[in-house]
């Protein structure tokens, strides 16, 4: 993992100092309103419905069981003991009290972390795969690169106040975990004919309002010219984004009104400019000294096949289920990717406890490498567990309820905060999602319907990326009464489409039998192994619309 | 320069000497920031006046001016006042390193507009050197602001490197 | 913002957030903000909301609450008044997910 050195830790400082001052002034009442939001939301503080909200970057998702302690510490202390998980591999409380963050972050940089730009219109948290440096055919661990965005973006002078926020994903795996293609610059790392490394660019996805698929503006930019690439994309965006209306602020919009064709050129003409001074060029041995930091594990030679792991699934079914459906093959034999999921049957997706996080950081430092990781779909990883550690890992998990079997099956929902908590809500997304669970819990049944995907919103800001769930729901406000919409076909992954709205939404009580309509129809199309999207993908909207409707 | 403001340049207070010419007003022999429509009119007029000029660029909202239109004119301007028109419009922040890295201009860059107390410093990393500020900011209080953060990760149109690269004595 | 509107009520309240922390709070009859909906003034008739409004921000409002405004409550026979809509409902009592959080967890 990547470690602070003295500058590092010296900015992060700075930082906590600077949004002390800023507070202050504000209680104190030197300060407006007005004046004071665009400074506290830079530091990731927004207000929401019954309180304050504090948003915490974990960059690409990546964790040391020490900063998981201090997540809990800071749950317990600050909050009401617990955190939630989002879609950005951020971590959010829901009730810190504004006159004790600037404490609260002082604590958090101890551990190395911060709330710089989780908020406001710059670069936000770089995130990445979860998987990254334990899945088997990576091209190279996005980590390294991720952290040269990182830093390269962290306070930057000229992108701090861009038309609009700008979100940033890498993945080093032909497998898109990361969703590059819904995010304002997408990058997927690849090797050219010749064996060299570097960097396939996207441009221009989102979500919100208006959804769009990112272009590839770039084959292939070499290595070392990556920052002069991205700092001509971020500075063709900041001159020519729109200012005048902030739905059209993105850079998608940009893209879109611009054409695919012209965007390139002007990228090009930037990136030629920039790239000629090669100021941007990082020295490679400040390349090899963060590489060093995500350097494989010291993991040990062991056989692919473990004889404990074998009786301990044959004689455990749960347990075997569990393994079936929630641990990944490694990289490395005899070691297995353990998913956490955060989607109990029933419970509140992305949520985690003060304990449980206590639990996951004691599992992360015996059995894991010392390392946890968050994903996008706001379940926990740990990345390198022995296989024959599965079984004393899986029956801690189990005592804490943290050993839902069903990665990728329907219950594992993706839901933003919705009407509980958000400001901008429409509609509740929470209870949504454990409705559905409940009337899913069976999961015989979870496992025959298969790999299906919900995404939730309780607005069209799209926080639950509805438009990429293979069943997206939107919640719509109609006269204070909430309504759901239906859309069906989106993905997420390295083949990313956006839903298609089926139609009339629907009333909170009648959703989940929509969605159980939706099910039966799949089940009774689906032909050989097909998943839901690709029967969705083969027989189109009609067959799910008219049953979805009929009286 | 609005009345309720003073000038702080490199670093000190300074007078301001300038003047900002509305599109219609007559040319005279004071120093005049002209719009960039007007430089581009009147070149040759402007051209052969013998006193200082000087440019400001909009930000504008959908489209803002593009610095680039300078190009032409860089040998006869001494000043391009960039304008922020809110905090949150930050098109002024490209257009100033353009000015200062591509066009190699080493005249006075000046903020004129709203200004928030942190966005001197990046400003000032961007070749901004002038800046209108409130006259209630005392020149402590704005060279606080300036030094709030100590390092910087990514090299711009000042001095400092960048932590990448300084790491390693480059 | 969404289910913010209140327009065409009759019955109308004001409310806020604290600034230290958050808290949702009440504009009262005797001119103060309170935690609990149940001792917010109600408006009765766009008029007299407009003049609740204008009397929750004195000048120096900004020092305790953030951005006061109006919402619509409605009459019950049963249990007097209630938000109408389900945003200030849950505003009102908390979380529907977690019954053990907000105001709702400090009422029972
Ligand atoms: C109170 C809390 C939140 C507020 C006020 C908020 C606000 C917003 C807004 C306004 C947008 C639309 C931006 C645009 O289209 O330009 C947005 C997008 C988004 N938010 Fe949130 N959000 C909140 C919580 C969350 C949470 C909890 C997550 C993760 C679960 C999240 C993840 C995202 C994502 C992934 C997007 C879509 C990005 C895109 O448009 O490309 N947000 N949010
Ligand atoms: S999608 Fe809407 S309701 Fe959900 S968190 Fe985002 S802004 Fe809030």
């Amino acid at each position: 993992m990547y470690r602070y050195d003295e500058f590092d830790h010296q900015l992060v400082a700075e930082r906590v100092e600077q949004f002390r001052g800023q507070v202050a002034r504000r209680v104190a009442g030197e300060i407006t309103e007005d004046a004071f939001k665009p400074l506290r939301l830079m530091n990731g503080v927004y207000l929401q419905l019954h309180a304050y909200m504090l948003r915490v970057a974990i960059p690409y998702g990546t964790l040391s069981s020490k900063q998981m302690r201090m997540l809990a510490h800071l749950a317990r202390e600050y909050d009401r003991g617990y955190g939630h998980f989002t879609t950005r591999q951020n971590i959010q409380y829901n009730w810190p009290a504004l006159d004790r963050i600037p404490d609260l972050l002082q604590e958090l940089a101890s551990v190395e972390m911060h709330a710089i730009q989780t908020s406001g219109n710059c670069i936000r948290n770089v995130t990445s795969d979860q998987y990254a440096g334990a899945i088997a055919d990576e091209v190279e661990d996005p980590r390294i690169i991720s952290e040269i965005i990182r830093q390269w973006s962290t306070f930057h002078p000229e992108f701090s106040y861009l038309p609009r926020k700008f979100k940033i994903a890498v993945t080093g795996h032909k497998n898109d975990r990361a969703a590059i293609k819904l995010h304002d610059i997408g990058i997927v790392i690849v090797k050219n004919a010749a064996g060299e490394i570097g960097y396939e660019v996207h441009v221009g996805g989102g979500q919100g309002r208006t959804p769009f698929i990112a272009k590839k503006m770039s084959d292939f930019v070499p290595a070392a010219q990556l920052l002069a690439y991205l700092e001509a994309v971020m500075r063709v965006y900041n001159m020519l984004g729109r200012r005048d209306n902030s739905y059209k602020a993105r850079i998608k919009i940009l893209v879109h009104e611009t054409g695919e064709e012209e965007m390139r050129r002007l990228v090009e003409a930037e990136f030629a400019k920039i790239d000629a001074s090669q100021m941007l060029t990082v020295p490679q041995e400040e390349i090899d000294r963060i590489a060093a930091y995500f350097a494989p594990p010291a993991l040990q030679e062991l056989p692919a096949a473990s004889a404990s792991l074998d009786a301990a699934r044959a004689s455990d079914t749960a347990f075997d289920h569990w393994v079936t459906t929630n641990v990944v093959s490694h990289v490395k034999p005899g070691y297995g990717i353990v998913n956490i999921s955060l989607k109990p049957i029933g419970g509140i997706p992305g949520d985690a406890s003060d304990a449980q996080m206590d639990v996951i950081a004691d599992l992360a430092e015996t059995y894991a490498q010392d390392e946890v990781r968050v994903t996008h779909e706001q379940n926990l990883v740990l990345p390198h567990v022995k296989l024959d550690d599965l079984k004393t890992v899986y029956d801690t998990l189990l005592a804490h309820g943290l050993a839902t079997p069903n990665l990728g099956m329907i219950s594992d929902t993706i839901a933003c905060p919705g009407l509980d908590y958000c400001n901008l809500a429409n509609a509740r997304s929470i209870p949504l999602a454990q409705e559905i669970s409940n009337r899913f819990a069976d999961l015989d049944r979870q496992y025959d319907i298969g790999e299906l995907k919900i995404k939730i919103s309780g607005c069209i800001n799209a926080c639950g990326h509805h438009h990429v769930g293979h069943i997206g729901i939107l919640g719509v406000d109609k006269k204070g009464t909430e309504f759901y919409q239906i859309s069906l076909g989106g993905s997420a992954d390295e083949n990313a489409s956006l839903g298609d709205i089926t139609g009339r939404a629907f009333t909170e009580d009648d959703i989940v039998d929509a969605i159980e309509n939706l099910v039966a129809s799949y089940v009774d199309l689906r032909q050989g192994g097909e998943r839901f999207i690709d029967t969705y993908r083969r027989v189109g909207m009609q067959p799910f619309k008219e049953r979805l409707y009929a009286e | 320069m609005q009345s309720n403001r003073q000038l702080i340049k490199d670093g000190t207070l300074a007078e301001n000497l300038w003047l900002y010419l509305e599109d219609d007003a007559a040319l005279s022999d004071t120093a005049s920031i002209v719009s960039l429509q007007r430089l581009e009119d009147e070149a040759d007029t402007l051209r052969a006046r013998n006193a200082p000029l000087g440019v400001i660029l909009r930000a504008g909202e959908k489209q803002g001016e593009d610095v680039r239109r300078l190009a032409p004119f860089l040998d006869m301007i001494q000043l391009v006042a960039i304008e922020f028109p809110v905090y949150r419009n930050g098109r002024g922040f490209s257009s100033a390193r353009i000015l200062r890295e591509e066009l190699k201009f080493d005249g006075e860059i000046r903020a004129t507009g709203e200004v928030l107390f942190d966005q001197w410093q990046p400003m000032a990393r961007c070749g901004i050197n002038a800046f209108e500020v409130d006259a209630s900011i005392s020149l402590d209080q704005f060279n606080q602001a300036m030094g709030e953060f100590s390092q910087a990760y990514q090299p711009a149109s000042d001095a400092r490197r960048g932590l990448l690269w300084q790491r390693h004595g480059k | 913002m969404a289910q913010h509107s209140a327009k065409g009520a009759r019955f109308q309240a004001v409310t806020a957030n604290r600034l230290t922390d958050g808290e949702v709070v009440y504009f009262t009859d005797a001119g103060h903000w309170s935690l609990s909906f149940s001792e917010a003034a109600i408006a009765d008739g766009a008029e007299a909301a407009e003049a609740l409004l204008a009397g929750a921000m004195p000048a120096d409002f900004e020092a305790h609450v953030l951005d006061p405004y109006l919402f619509e409550v409605l009459q019950d026979a049963q249990t007097g008044y209630q938000p109408a809509s389900v945003r200030e409902t849950i505003r009102a009592k908390g979380p529907t997910i977690r019954l053990d959080l907000g105001k709702q967890a400090i009422a029972s």
